[in-house]
């Protein structure tokens, strides 16, 4: 690593900063529509356990905690994988070129030039919100075991979701249009990690333990502190499995890359 | 009024619809996924219970599917006034000889039908043989169903429209549109069967736009409503329909007189 590696990752996230933020009003009105976007889905909890009290054995609160870990994760993880997200952008439109000609890594350049503050503010206040509202209602003993495991379980979330982006991004070098692949294993799963993956069956949760594996990002972790009944049917060692598989996910994810970068081919004009 | 020139824009929307071949199917599958997954989630709420408030889960399943289906084929350009602003090109837009509001719908239109082919038949089928949906009342029932979801496009298409009025006062709609879609994804029965709302939920949302969208013509599938129901739910679409276009149009009178174009 340079010595001005820090120093230029300072300056560039200044400047995200700044370009972000240059219209105040719009940048607080753009936070909070992201942040009720996302509340969707916990409106719809929220009605829907109105009525029936509890799903698979799971009441409001600890759907809420199960929740929150999964914004929270994406608002960390979005501050640097913001340039992965959009990748395919960067790849059609020539921009990616010229990421190639400057004398840094590229991986580096596509971390730390863009940040979607919006999205890293609106999903991790809801995560915040929801963490505050659920935590004390969920009957966890705080203690400092507990909270280095929530730290590395958030660690671990970040991570893999991390890594299922920047597995995309480099499928992108492959088949230029990968939107719809990245709505299909991410964001639609994503609606449904929400819910306890027990309640799914076989081939769905399979999906999302195995291949997209979300309920590592929240499921697992939930589950190891608040100790449900649907928990049975798992291995014990997947409580622990998150910080494992997130940093396997990453380094499979980022020799994918180095492998498949030789192979680019630029589209632009 | 000429209608052909409509009808060239009506096509084009279509053809343009069909040139993302592996985007198109894998929104197919998006949509059968979600259907499925909320089949899932309802299935653990009933458990062994054979039906909730004389709900049963095949209405539902039924509810589910249908609402999901249109909801594709409703989809909305949300961006076609306020990008047009946003660019200038509606000043080239309001010298044609023909009214962009037509424009617009005949586009919309296209889109729809498309979409009504080729993704919510087939997301319909494979639903049908995944989960099964229940089959219409009656043949009259279908028939009164296919009206209905007429005007519930209607619906959406005025509410769409009016707040794309808004990008003449407002630089960026996108929260406006986005706030839009999050309020009729929860309201509309969508994600939520509006069976299961709480009472004082219920009578609020008697005075929204919302349950006319897809919730009418899914009660009138199942055969819910009574002759003389059906007759009041699509009078309260149509009113629906010119309230807000109504709305819309003022604004869109509005907008023109204040329409200032820089270039473009």
């Amino acid at each position: 690593m340079r010595s001005d590696t820090l120093n230029l990752t300072w300056i560039y996230t200044k400047k995200i900063m700044k370009a972000w933020f240059q219209y105040r009003s719009d940048a607080l009105l753009r936070s909070v529509t992201v942040f009720l976007r996302e509340a969707t889905g916990i409106i719809v909890i929220y009605f829907t356990l109105l009525k029936f009290d509890s799903l698979n054995g799971w009441n409001m609160y600890e759907m809420f905690f199960l929740y929150s870990l999964l914004f929270l994760t994406y608002g960390i993880m979005i501050i640097f994988f913001t340039g992965l997200r959009d990748f395919g952008r960067t790849v059609r439109d020539g921009s990616f070129d010229r990421y190639i000609l400057r004398p840094r890594g590229l991986l580096f350049q596509i971390i730390f030039a863009n940040a979607d503050w919006f999205a890293a503010v609106g999903h991790g206040g809801l995560g915040v919100v929801l963490f505050l509202i659920s935590a004390q209602k969920v009957g966890i003993e705080w203690n400092v075991w507990y909270a280095v495991y929530y730290m590395f379980a958030i660690i671990g979330g970040v991570l893999i979701q991390g890594a299922i982006f920047l597995f995309l991004a480099t499928l992108n070098i492959y088949l230029l249009e990968t939107s719809s692949l990245k709505e299909l294993f991410y964001f639609n799963m994503r609606k449904f990690a929400g819910y306890p993956v027990s309640l799914f069956q076989k081939p769905i949760q399979i999906l999302m333990i195995y291949v997209v594996p979300f309920a590592f990002v929240n499921y697992f972790p939930s589950q190891y502190l608040l100790r449900k009944d649907d928990m049975q049917q798992y291995p014990e060692i997947f409580l622990y499995l998150t910080p494992v598989i997130g940093i396997g996910m990453y380094i499979a994810a980022y020799f994918f890359w180095r492998y498949s970068i030789r192979f680019y081919k630029s589209s632009g004009n | 009024m000429r209608l052909a020139p409509y009808i060239a824009y009506l096509k084009k929307s279509f053809l343009r619809k069909s040139a993302y071949r592996f985007d198109h199917l894998m929104s197919i599958l998006s949509t059968c996924l979600r259907i499925f997954i909320f089949w899932e989630i309802y299935r653990t709420l009933y458990g062994t219970r054979q039906e909730v408030d004389g709900i049963t889960m095949a209405m539902v399943t039924t509810n589910f599917i249908l609402s999901m289906g249109l909801d594709v084929v409703f989809g909305m350009d949300d961006n076609f006034i306020p990008g047009k602003i946003h660019d200038g090109s509606i000043a080239t837009e309001l010298l044609r000889p023909m009214s962009i509001k037509g424009r617009m719908i005949a586009e919309n239109m296209g889109s729809s039908v498309f979409k009504l082919i080729f993704h919510f038949i087939p997301a319909l089928l494979i639903a049908q043989i995944m989960i099964g949906i229940l089959p219409p009342a009656s043949p009259m029932m279908f028939m009164c169903f296919l009206i209905s979801a007429l005007l519930g496009y209607g619906v959406m298409w005025s509410i769409s429209f009016a707040l794309q009025m808004l990008s003449f006062w407002v630089i960026t709609t996108w929260s406006i549109t986005t706030l839009k879609n999050v309020v009729i994804n929860i309201f509309s029965g969508t994600m939520l069967p509006l069976w299961f709302m709480p009472e004082w939920m219920d009578r609020i949302l008697r005075f929204l736009p919302f349950s006319s969208i897809y919730f009418t013509p899914v009660q009138i599938y199942l055969g819910q409503l009574s002759g003389a129901e059906i007759l009041e739910k699509c009078c309260i679409q149509i009113i629906w329909i010119l309230i807000i276009y109504c709305v819309g149009d003022i604004l869109w009178k509005c907008g023109q007189r204040k329409l200032v174009v820089q270039g473009g």
